[in-house]
């Protein structure tokens, strides 16, 4: 099954992919509320998360993650397009929104513009 | 409307009222947006006799048409004033993501008027336009302010998605040196405008929106993206040089043809050992940071181990490594990655600061000045001595005040104005001009004083990238520097960052301009629209005094040849440049554009 594989070590925070996930789902719109990635930005690393759908077990199973000596929240880091937080829910509809892949045979946008390999299309 | 969000915000802070307005579909036509627009408003509303830092002066973020709508390294948001330092016009280059995300807020441009009574912070938060009290934020430098600002909102998600422009002590104390910094990085050309806005007492400018951006025809501008990001990636320099070190690969390339300065310009030979891009890499942890919808990613980060910038460290670019490194003797990447780390937080701007204290070292090696006198240990080499400069400086204290006014002031306050490196006041950019021949010229001509922002003549002069010219030949430069400054204003007026020219021609923007915005340009349309620009800036700067006088180098560039290193006996010919760059511009031989020129441009009106 393919999917996206994310190295944050390479993400430099430019958020090209927002941009490229949002013209490709609303027709000629540019806007980064309304894409189904976003990239992340905590103690000055960049952590590009692809929105997914909410289910409990994500808040239930939640624990602190430490990188670097930095610890984290793993909120910063969920998938789920949660009423907790404004991301991964449309802003002019209040539809949560879910990473598709781009269609069938799966094509993302987002990975296409990503130039420094962050994001990468992988099988397994 | 596509591109543009068409709306612009103007705030009159005396009043402590706002309100928003449409932009006119001519104007934007004409002068497209960003930079373009911002000089058009400037030149209509600012008066050029007006003291800069009085309410009267006027200052404007202007993002242009493509920022924000995925285009490439669409990002840089222009402010535009009369500046403090020069007088003329300034106009600053915010790159990071306050451009994009100021579209997003709903607004192209937003206007600053009059003087705030105490100091305020201007906050745009999904259509929410207040003043916010920020006497509590007064005094702390910019990373703090950033830092306690996002603090101070609501939750923690708004706070990942809000951008601030903020100025340091530097501009609160009303330094003509003075810059903006956002996103923890400075804005490049921005001396004399932190003072402007400190003058205001306008401490930050806070934006976070959730509007859309159109685009007119989606599925060719993203085909164009495509193919300008494998173009991107087929060149060397933009996929590797760029990506690796971001600009401070210009230095061993510099060294090599002598254009290096080192001294406040009194010699080109200084050891590249120590700052090479090898040194660097050495001395730094390189760690890419992209600006909005940039592929090339050329900010680099690191983590400088001192326990007061720890995780603020940004790594010292061409310009820094120039202007506050060899330029005042230091060699040593550790002091000059502080120093720029110092002028980040304090908001001071690394060229007019280096070259100010390039000025000073100078006029204590001559013993015009003495360290007794100027109560700061400031000698050539002495990287200490210069930290400490710079921290006094910012803060007022002490007996730097006499710094603070620039090195155009301290220059001509000790009688030796010759000593002082640059144009209308603004120091040189770190390229000789005796060595770099066009470069020379724009350094006389541009309408903001010797900033190489505005005219990337280097790309073809020594990256040869579209043409193989001779660095020190005077044939064809003065056609190349209209031509550069030309396309920096279109490229300004649109939004978009000059390094991707190394890689890619300005033709190959085309396309993505007209995907974007749905108009039919030309080339030549676009670069008509930058020279349009360049003469209105020159029109605006020859009602506030400038003239021919003033489109001089200083004279150690036109007299005293080159003393060592792989330039040496070479002497810039500037003045014999001159007369064919007027002809080319279309202005009479005192430098004045001609009626035909202006009538040509439709700026006849003014």
């Amino acid at each position: 099954m393919p999917r996206i594989k994310i190295d944050h070590t390479k993400c430099t925070g430019c958020r090209h992919c927002e941009i490229a996930c949002s013209l490709n789902h609303v027709a000629n719109t540019a806007n980064p509320r309304r894409a189904r990635i976003r990239v992340m930005k905590d103690k000055n690393r960049y952590y590009p998360v692809i929105s997914g759908p909410f289910v409990d077990a994500a808040c239930t199973s939640k624990h602190i993650i430490e990188i670097d000596g930095h610890r984290y929240d793993m909120c910063a880091f969920c998938r789920a397009s949660c009423p907790e937080k404004p991301f991964f829910i449309e802003a002019e509809t209040g539809i949560p929104l879910k990473c598709d892949f781009c269609g069938i045979p799966p094509s993302p946008s987002c990975v296409r513009w990503c130039n420094t390999g962050a994001l990468e299309l992988v099988e397994d | 409307m596509n591109g543009w969000y068409g709306r612009c915000l103007r705030v009159n802070l005396t009043e402590g009222r706002h309100k928003v307005e449409k932009l006119d579909g001519d104007l934007l036509k004409n002068f497209l947006g960003g930079r373009g627009l911002g000089v058009k408003v400037c030149f209509d509303e600012v008066s050029p006799q007006a003291d800069p830092l009085s309410p009267d002066n006027k200052l404007i973020f202007s993002s242009g048409p493509m920022v924000g709508t995925g285009a490439v390294t669409g990002a840089s948001c222009n402010v535009v004033t009369r500046s403090a330092l020069t007088g003329t016009l300034a106009c600053a280059k915010m790159r990071g993501h306050f451009g994009a995300e100021m579209k997003f807020a709903g607004f192209d441009m937003i206007i600053i008027e009059g003087k705030a009574e105490t100091p305020v912070i201007l906050s745009i938060m999904d259509d929410k336009i207040r003043l916010i009290p920020a006497l509590e934020y007064w005094g702390r430098s910019t990373s703090e302010t950033e830092d306690k600002f996002k603090e101070s909102l609501s939750d923690q998600w708004s706070a990942r998605e809000t951008f601030l422009a903020t100025i340091g002590p530097a501009g609160e104390n009303l330094l003509p040196l003075a810059n903006i910094v956002n996103d923890r990085f400075l804005s490049v050309g921005g001396a004399g405008i932190g003072a402007v806005m400190g003058s205001k007492n306008l401490k930050a400018v806070a934006v976070k929106g959730q509007h859309s951006l159109k685009v007119a025809d989606g599925n060719r501008f993203v085909q164009v993206v495509n193919t300008m990001i494998n173009k991107l990636n087929s060149v060397p320099l933009t996929s590797q040089s760029m990506p690796q070190w971001g600009s401070a690969f210009l230095v061993g390339l510099c060294y090599q043809k002598g254009i290096l300065p080192g001294n406040n310009f009194q010699k080109t030979s200084v050891s590249l050992r120590n700052i090479g891009t090898e040194a660097l890499e050495g001395a730094f942890a390189l760690r890419s940071r992209g600006c909005f919808s940039c592929p090339i990613a050329c900010i680099k980060k690191t983590d400088i181990k001192h326990h007061a910038y720890e995780g603020k460290g940004m790594i010292p670019t061409y310009l820094a490594i120039g202007s506050l490194g060899t330029n005042c003797g230091v060699s040593d990447l550790s002091i000059i990655g502080m120093a720029n780390m110092l002028c980040a937080e304090m908001g001071l701007d690394p060229v007019a600061t280096g070259g100010l204290l390039a000025t000073a070292m100078e006029l204590v090696e001559k013993k015009i000045a003495t360290t007794e006198e100027l109560k700061i240990d400031i000698r050539f080499g002495n990287g200490n001595g210069m930290m400490d400069a710079l921290r006094l400086i910012s803060t007022k204290k002490g007996h730097a005040k006499r710094l603070g006014q620039g090195g155009k002031a301290l220059a001509e306050s000790l009688e030796s104005p010759d000593l002082f490196m640059g144009v209308k006041g603004m120091p040189l950019s770190p390229f000789d001009p005796r060595a770099l021949q066009g470069m020379g010229l724009h350094f006389a001509t541009c309408n903001y004083g010797s900033h190489h922002l505005y005219a990337y003549t280097f790309i073809d002069e020594l990256l040869n990238v579209n043409e193989n010219l001779d660095p020190s030949e005077i044939k064809g430069k003065p056609g190349l520097v209209k031509l550069y400054q030309d396309t920096t204003a279109a490229m300004d007026s649109l939004g978009l960052c000059c390094w991707p020219l190394l890689g890619l021609k300005f033709k190959n923007f085309v396309p993505l301009v007209n995907s974007c915005l749905g108009t039919n340009y030309s080339a030549e349309d676009l670069l008509f629209i930058g020279e349009r620009v360049w003469n209105l800036e020159r029109l605006f700067n020859m009602k506030a005094g400038f003239d021919k006088s003033h489109d001089v180098l200083p004279h150690r560039f036109t007299e005293e040849p080159i003393s060592d290193g792989n330039g040496e006996e070479k002497i810039s010919r500037v003045n014999e440049m001159l007369p064919e760059y007027y002809y080319l511009r279309g202005w009479n031989e005192q430098g004045e554009p001609m009626k035909e020129t202006l009538k040509a441009l439709g700026l006849e009106d003014t």
